[in-house]
């Protein structure tokens, strides 16, 4: 059987050209969305890199206050060991006691001194981050378990 | 039209075979390179690319019971040079001057120890101070790496030394509370990685911490750095006086088995500190808890307290001394020879007579058969009191089933011989016989704290009951009778506060006797009624023969005195002032 030489159904109307100044919206658009989908990853890079470099300069700065706690916890230590405790307590006349005389007082004594941790600023309790548009999509589609 | 084959001819075999068996080679080759030593090439490709480094985590601080640090730490930096970057000399100079200066080495000598180290990244010099440290990361040096490291500092000096310990280069406890609390005070060490581009030099924002560590535990003892500095100073006095060879003196607080001051001399010092000298690896013990010594008279406490517990003697129980006590036919004589003649027990305590405790220990066998040494282990004579140090020594109790065992040593244990003890022990065991009759486990931390400020409290712990709560009141009261009676003077006694005591002067034992060189001590309590402390002075080999009566007695004394004033407690018949 010989093969018909033409198309089934109805010929396909090509559209004309559109004229000049009339811009094609589809055409357009799939530039656009093309370009922006190429940029994404560049905007989210450098976002990701920006973002990294704070942490890093963050945790810098947390690894440096840290030292300085740590070295100022020292020379509190120092400052308040036994052997300036005499030294002080010698140049300024004082001596050992002999025969103590107690008396009672109605103030309160002085307060304990502070533990190294005690130094440290108070633990904020961590809240969660809020979840991402993503997560939240892939939550409401219920496409994990 | 018929099919024509191709013929198969040498000329295509042979280069097809060749062919085929150099891809197949090749093929092998891959399958070695990628999978089969995969990890092999993949680690070497990291090494390449990649410095790894152990971050060390903060070291837990440890702390005297009111909070004054003894041990703490601080961030150092540990330098490393590039060794690669620095074959370049034009690159080289300004970072080695700059370095060289910080750390006070000659830029030449550090350049040259680079050039000559085979390592990529060569170590120049470990716990550089915090601020020098920021200052080199801030010139940012060609090839210099500082990665952050902690360095142990002790405030108070050599003050408790032998009890704190010392950590290795990393920065693990090695003696004392540090190796004993290492898993506390050690946290969890972190990892960092640093990148390097092709020439070993390290890339710009490369270095980062993957993991980060976690600080360990404060560490909060029961020692008191006013009383440890005290015992530590009363000690070094006494041996100084009676050209003693070394000693101890210990405190601890009777009703919890908390220890306040553990003094030692041979002693641990931060500031003397060479382990290139063979002689100083004994010092990695503390001989309070690792070494032994046979307690002598001391020991007539516990004997006293077992036979008045079991009903056997009364302090008012009495008995004729001759001066002499033939036990199986061994004559067992009194320490200076003489003959007491009637004594009361608590006659026998004052007098420390070697026969007075025999009659006690008979006493007790007689209405209790194997009594004696049933109340020795009621008081934790011979095992571990279980002290939270290394390395404590169980103490020797011979006993009727050893192969030495001869029936002459229960009645020397009677009075401290034939028997060997640590000096925690006995305080361990005399506690028990004064605090009301509990056998309390000495322990020398009382709280971790983690670094969110949470404290964990260590109870103290009763490990058994030796005696009644009445015969421990009956045996303080005998005690004190041997230090404060009418009409003598005891060098133990305190002037200001009510206590109790006794003295033991043992000879040292050797092989088949005893040697020329003695032991002399003194343990004491204070105040009578209720115990703050029980002080254990322990003078060794004493050179001026003097007993532990008139060598440590004095050294008791005057403690109990200034530490009870210390710790606020009122002295017995003082002035009370009181606010109208």
């Amino acid at each position: 059987m010989a093969a018909l030489n033409h198309p089934l159904g109805h010929p396909r109307r090509l559209p004309l050209p559109s004229p000049i100044g009339k811009p094609n919206w589809w055409v357009l658009s799939a530039v656009a969305i093309a370009g922006l989908s190429a940029m994404l990853p560049v905007l989210q890079n450098s976002a990701a890199t920006s973002r990294g470099f704070d942490i890093q300069d963050s945790q810098a700065t947390q690894a440096r206050l840290n030292g300085e706690i740590s070295l100022l916890e020292s020379d509190v230590a120092r400052l308040t060991s036994l052997s300036r405790i005499d030294r002080r307590a010698k140049e300024i006349g004082l001596g050992p006691s002999d025969h103590p005389i107690y008396i009672t007082v109605d103030e309160a004594g002085p307060q304990p001194a502070k533990i190294p941790s005690e130094y440290l600023p108070p633990v904020v309790p961590k809240t969660d981050a809020p979840a991402s548009p993503w997560r939240s999509l892939i939550d409401w589609l219920s496409l994990t378990d | 039209m018929p099919k024509q084959r191709a013929q198969g001819s040498r000329r295509v075999w042979v280069p097809a075979a060749f062919l085929g068996l150099f891809a197949m080679v090749l093929v092998a080759r891959l399958v070695q390179l990628q999978v089969l030593d995969h990890a092999r090439y993949a680690e070497a490709a990291q090494q390449e690319l990649l410095g790894k480094d152990v971050v060390y985590a903060r070291r837990g601080s440890i702390l005297d019971r009111n909070g004054n640090v003894l041990a703490t730490s601080v961030n150092t930096w540990d330098v490393y040079v590039n060794s690669r970057t620095w074959k370049d000399a034009g690159r080289s100079q300004k970072a080695a001057n700059v370095l060289g200066a910080a750390i006070k080495l000659d830029p030449g000598v550090l350049r040259a120890s680079v050039l000559a180290s085979d390592a990529v990244d060569v170590l120049i010099r470990r716990d550089v101070d915090f601020e020098t440290g920021n200052a080199l990361i801030k010139q940012d040096l060609e090839g210099v790496i500082l990665l952050p490291n902690t360095n142990r500092v002790n405030p108070e000096g050599d003050v408790a030394a032998s009890v704190l310990g010392f950590i290795g280069l990393d920065n693990t406890g090695l003696a004392g509370i540090e190796a004993a609390y290492n898993d506390m005070l050690q946290g969890e060490p972190g990892k960092a990685i640093y990148e390097r581009d092709t020439t070993g030099d390290p890339i710009p924002f490369g270095q980062h911490t993957v993991q980060p560590p976690k600080p360990g535990k404060d560490v909060v003892l029961t020692i008191d750095r006013f009383i440890q500095e005290m015992a530590e100073q009363r000690l070094a006095t006494a041996m100084k006086e009676h050209r003693a060879k070394g000693g101890a003196i210990i405190v601890m607080a009777p009703a919890t088995g908390e220890i306040l001051a553990l003094a030692t001399s041979p002693g641990l010092k931060f500031s003397n500190l060479n382990f290139d000298d063979p002689s100083q690896l004994e010092l990695l013990k503390n001989v309070a808890v690792s070494n032994v010594y046979e307690p002598g008279s001391v020991m007539k406490i516990l004997t006293a307290a077992a036979a008045i517990d079991a009903g056997a003697v009364t302090p008012d129980t009495s008995y004729v001394d001759n001066g002499i006590a033939y036990i199986y036919g061994i004559p067992i004589k009194n320490w200076d020879d003489s003959v007491y003649g009637p004594q009361t027990m608590t006659e026998v305590l004052q007098n420390s007579i070697n026969t007075g405790a025999i009659f006690m220990m008979q006493q007790l066998e007689a209405i209790r058969p194997g009594g004696f040494q049933k109340y020795l282990d009621a008081f934790g004579i011979g095992r571990p009191t279980g002290i939270d140090f290394q390395g404590e020594a169980e103490g020797i109790v011979r006993r009727p089933t050893d192969s030495d065992w001869s029936p002459v040593d229960l009645a020397t244990q009677a009075f401290g011989q034939s028997i060997s003890v640590t000096p925690i022990q006995l305080m361990a065991a005399v506690g028990a016989a004064i605090n009301g009759g509990n056998l309390v486990k000495p322990h020398l931390v009382r709280a971790l704290v983690d670094q969110q400020g949470n404290r964990t409290e260590v109870k103290p712990e009763i490990v058994g009951r030796a005696i009644s709560g009445q015969t421990s009141a009956t045996v303080r009261q005998m005690l004190h009778q041997v230090v404060e009676s009418p009409g003598r003077f005891h060098p133990g006694n305190p002037r200001e506060y009510s206590a109790g005591g006794k003295s033991g002067t043992a000879n040292v034992p050797v092989p088949n006797g005893y040697d020329q060189t003695q032991i002399a001590s003194f343990i004491g309590f204070a105040p009578l009624d209720n115990p703050q402390i029980l002080v254990l002075v322990k003078l060794d080999n004493n050179d001026d023969f003097l007993t532990g009566t008139v060598a440590a007695g004095p050294v008791f004394s005057k403690l109990a005195d200034d530490i009870l004033r210390y710790m606020n407690i009122r002295p017995d018949g003082s002035k009370y002032v009181s606010r109208p």
